[in-house]
């Protein structure tokens, strides 16, 4: 039987670059229309959600963490796990503290938390994948966002006169109107726990933490809570972080700089007791929240 | 032959491609969106033009009532106007008017019974109407809808300027099948509409060149487009742009060209048609027309997620400005249809090689040869090739290269630069006749079928993909991005307007606590008000109104699923004491809206279909 179409052989000859690029639209037409029929039914379906939920569920343990990736994904995540994943979990500064990471992906991506582990078991549930990494969990010796009752705070004004705070209402209240408690944060377009505050211009606001047992290392996490006062202001915040009276470093944390995590090395300090201070001050106070969190550990 | 005389003048086959396919085109898109528009959620600015063309309506109704109570001044004195007109003055009224207009014609009137309350104008009595629609949203939408299909047959005749009837088809069918555009023309928005009046002017314009009638027709046209959109204002200067490069000889002898008949037309015209359509300006044109401007051009830089960023505000850092300026490319890129992408740079090529290529350019392009040795002042395009290379170019970079400069806003997203693509449609058509035309020369024998059915399988994957897209339009983004996953891991906008609640609503009121006490989020009152009209939500609905400060009294809440909108779900974490959603409404596995309730008991697991999965 003869093929129901001839073409023009010497045309085709003389046009081969005009061939490939006619083949190459017709053959992406196609490409985009079939894709576009078929990608809808590549999406995780509810089963999908559910059979990955219950494995997670399964083998939860108390201290395990719980992530989707993508992190677009979250929310669906929580829909299903919700009720392992308290705010303590949802607005954690990192990861470091999880040995154990359940991570429900799809379309072959990875968590950020989930770097440093190894994964340990896998499994499929139609587009999702979950799976298990371990690591070895930080020891976190000391928590300060979850011990901030035990803190010292105070302002220190321009002249050198400190004022210390009370605590009332579940916050530190300071003269001048500035207060500190913990909050659920926005920083970055991301939730986070952490120790608030708005800074005054022209004084500084002290933490002191008196008996803190120290790890090898002091990882504080910082920035601007809320996109709204992130838009409106443009001061920075500084940080200095001492232990044993030895300054560790600084953080700052500007409109930009977003959930800004910095590890100290106090390895040489690792097994002592002592006091950690942390210092607060701004340049421009206006339109400026400022949160932080900060853990003594050993990784 | 002359694209303004194409061959086989006055019979009935000219009739059918002239006319018919047009009309066929325009009513097939109209008929497509009234369709499908039910299933698209009512945005935040949809929900005040609702309100504001009603509005605009209640004042007409006025003039009238004035008029037959014998005082025909009264609805004219400043008071009235600006009672009205007030109104949603930042934005011209050409599309409210109409909006308001078509709801009073075309909805289903119950507008004597308990719905009575919540319009905003004094409901006298039953409305005597043709009931089009049972949703009064759609009676609204209408004007947009119609101004959609009257869109598409502009493109085809604009297309037909330099194509052939099949792939001005093509072209015409390419630019209403984007998902975005598709979205934003079945909505009582302006975006689509000004998109419209963009293609009217350039192709007023373009005949205007050799033709007086569209020389003054073009000025009516823009005095339309300037009372639908700011985006107007930048018309002309694409057009005087055009203008220059034709007349570039006149420029190398050191002579002015002379001003055409459209410009002196939209400078008169213009103005006087956008004066007489807008009542806002009657009593204070010259400061009121001046804060209309400066509202715009010191528009606030709202949130818009661009590349996994927020942005809110022109970048400082030079990286990030060069980022920024990136925006309205790699939005074009990833959000239309990647083969009408492919026919865009295909008909680029063959626009580019229009003058090299004598021989072949009959079967691709028309020609546009000169009609007279010297030009007029009403005819100025008259002894110069046209250039409709450099036209289609001016008019697709132009909208995109304003939304490339870092101090523009970039919240409206695609949005913004939608005036460009029915330009790179045309351009996709050439690409579309030279595909077509190739394949004639390829095949021995022909089929006169094939013409048509290479068209329609070139358009299949825009249609495609925008049917796929919809209602979610926005968050939609093509193969080269990934679809909706890949748009979101991305790092893309996904949506803005609030609009994507809809889906959620019946599980909404199946949920309403009995304090009635909710949050609705980015769903402004006006929506919740026209959702009520509509029988969507019922009467009473509970609102306990907008900001942070008040979803701490709800029980029952929305967050809508913007980047910036995260500060509010944290919100929502801290009154409802959860982090676990009680439902969440997704398009293609992605999440676009989650809602939370107050003191919902912990479950282990989760009752049958707790997400909605859209089709």
């Amino acid at each position: 039987m003869a093929f129901p179409v001839s073409f023009d052989l010497d045309f085709l000859r003389r046009r081969r670059l005009s061939i490939v690029v006619a083949v190459a639209i017709v053959l992406l037409a196609l490409v985009e229309t079939v894709n576009a029929f078929v990608a809808p039914s590549w999406a995780p379906t509810e089963k999908d959600w559910g059979a990955a939920a219950a494995k997670v569920r399964a083998q939860f343990r108390p201290g395990d963490l719980i992530v989707a990736a993508p992190a677009w994904a979250d929310p669906i995540m929580r829909r299903q796990l919700g009720d392992l994943v308290p705010l303590a979990m949802a607005g954690r500064m990192d990861a470091a503290r999880y040995g154990r990471i359940w991570e429900i992906s799809q379309r072959g991506a990875r968590a950020a938390d989930t770097a440093g582990a190894r994964v340990v078991d896998t499994s499929r549930y139609g587009a999702l994948t979950v799976k298990r990494w371990e690591k070895p969990a930080a020891q976190v010796t000391f928590d300060f966002l979850a011990e901030w009752h035990r803190a010292e705070v105070s302002v220190v004004t321009s002249d050198h006169v400190e004022v210390p705070c009370v605590v009332a209402q579940e916050r530190f209240q300071c003269t001048g109107g500035t207060s500190l408690k913990p909050e659920l944060l926005e920083v970055d377009t991301t939730l986070r726990n952490g120790l608030a505050l708005d800074p005054a211009e022209r004084s500084t606001l002290v933490l002191e933490f008196a008996e803190v047992p120290l790890g090898r290392e002091l990882a504080v996490a910082s920035g601007l809570h809320s996109v709204w006062l992130r838009k409106l202001g443009d001061g920075k915040v500084r940080m200095r972080v001492l232990a044993l009276g030895r300054e560790l470093g600084a953080v700052e944390a500007t409109s930009s700089s977003g959930w800004d995590l910095k590890t100290f090395d106090t390895s040489a300090l690792a097994g002592t007791t002592g006091k950690v201070r942390f210092e607060i001050t701004t340049d421009k106070a206006g339109s400026r929240h400022f949160g932080f969190a900060a853990e003594a550990r050993s990784p | 032959m002359t694209a303004e005389s194409p061959p086989s003048p006055s019979t009935p086959s000219r009739w059918r491609r002239e006319w018919l396919l047009p009309l066929f085109l325009a009513v097939a898109t109209s008929s497509w969106m009234v369709s499908v528009e039910g299933r698209q959620g009512i945005g935040r600015d949809e929900s005040q033009y609702f309100r504001a063309g009603e509005r605009y309506w209640g004042w007409f109704e006025s003039v009238w009532n004035n008029l037959r109570a014998g005082h025909p001044g009264r609805a004219f004195s400043r008071a009235s106007v600006d009672g009205i007109w007030e109104d949603n003055h930042e934005h011209p009224p050409l599309m409210k008017i109409l909006f308001g207009v078509s709801w009073r014609l075309f909805h289903t009137c119950d507008c004597t019974g308990p719905k009575r309350g919540l319009h905003p104008i004094p409901i006298t009595g039953r409305h005597v109407t043709l009931p089009l629609f049972g949703r009064e949203s759609s009676a609204f939408r209408f004007p947009a809808i119609l101004l959609a299909g009257l869109g598409v047959a502009l493109a085809y005749w604009l297309a037909r300027r330099v194509l052939r009837p099949t792939p001005a088809a093509v072209a015409a069918v390419l630019s209403v099948a984007q998902p975005h555009y598709f979205f934003h023309a079945q909505i009582s928005c302006f975006d689509a509409p000004i998109t419209v009046m963009a293609v009217l002017v350039a192709l007023a314009y373009w005949k205007s060149l050799r033709s007086r009638r569209w020389g003054i027709l073009c000025g009516v046209f823009w005095g339309l487009a300037l009372a639908t959109k700011h985006n107007a204002w930048f018309f002309p200067v694409f057009l005087a742009a055009h203008y220059l490069w034709i007349r570039r000889g006149d420029l190398r002898r050191l002579r002015l060209p002379r001003p055409p008949l459209a410009f002196v037309s939209m400078a008169t015209l213009g103005p006087l048609v956008l004066f007489i359509l807008w009542p806002w300006l009657w009593h204070a044109p010259v400061p009121r027309t001046r804060a209309w401007i400066e509202r715009h051009l010191q528009h606030e830089h709202y949130n818009f997620e661009y590349l996994g960023r927020n942005w809110n505000l022109p970048p400082k850092e030079p990286s990030l400005r060069l980022l920024r300026a990136t925006f309205p490319f790699v939005s074009t890129v990833f959000t239309v249809p990647v083969t009408t992408l492919a026919l865009s740079a295909l008909g680029t090529v063959v626009f580019l090689r229009r003058r090299r290529r004598g021989s072949e350019r009959s079967q691709v392009l028309l020609e546009d040869a000169p009609t007279a040795f010297h030009p007029s002042w009403v005819r100025p395009g008259a002894d110069v090739d046209r250039a409709p290379g450099v036209f289609l170019a001016i008019h697709i970079a132009g909208p995109i290269a304003m939304v490339a400069l870092p101090s523009t806003p970039v919240f409206g997203g695609v949005k913004h630069f939608l005036p460009a693509m029915p330009f790179l449609c045309v351009v996709a058509g050439a690409g579309a006749a030279w595909l077509i035309d190739f394949s004639r020369k390829l095949l021995a024998t022909p089929s006169r079928a094939l013409p048509a059915a290479l068209a329609g399988f070139l358009c299949l994957p825009a249609v495609a993909e925008t049917v796929r897209s919809h209602p979610d339009g926005l968050g939609h983004y093509n193969l080269l991005a990934g679809g909706f996953a890949g748009g979101a891991s991305l790092g893309m906008n996904r949506q803005f307007w609030g609009y994507s609640a809809l889906p959620i609503l019946p599980w909404m009121v199946a949920h309403r606590p009995p304090s009635n006490r909710i949050y609705w989020h980015d769903v402004l009152h006006d929506a919740i008000v026209m959702y009520s009209r509509d029988g969507r939500l019922p009467l009473g609905i509970g609102d306990v109104g907008v900001g942070e400060q008040v979803l701490e009294q709800s029980e029952l809440g929305i967050v809508i699923l913007e980047k910036h909108f995260t500060i509010y779900e944290g919100l929502a974490w801290q009154a409802y004491r959860t982090t676990q959603p009680s439902i969440v409404y997704t398009h293609e596995g992605v999440p676009f809206v989650v809602a939370y309730e107050r003191h919902a008991a912990p479950r282990v697991s989760p009752p049958p279909q707790p997400e909605i999965f859209a089709p």
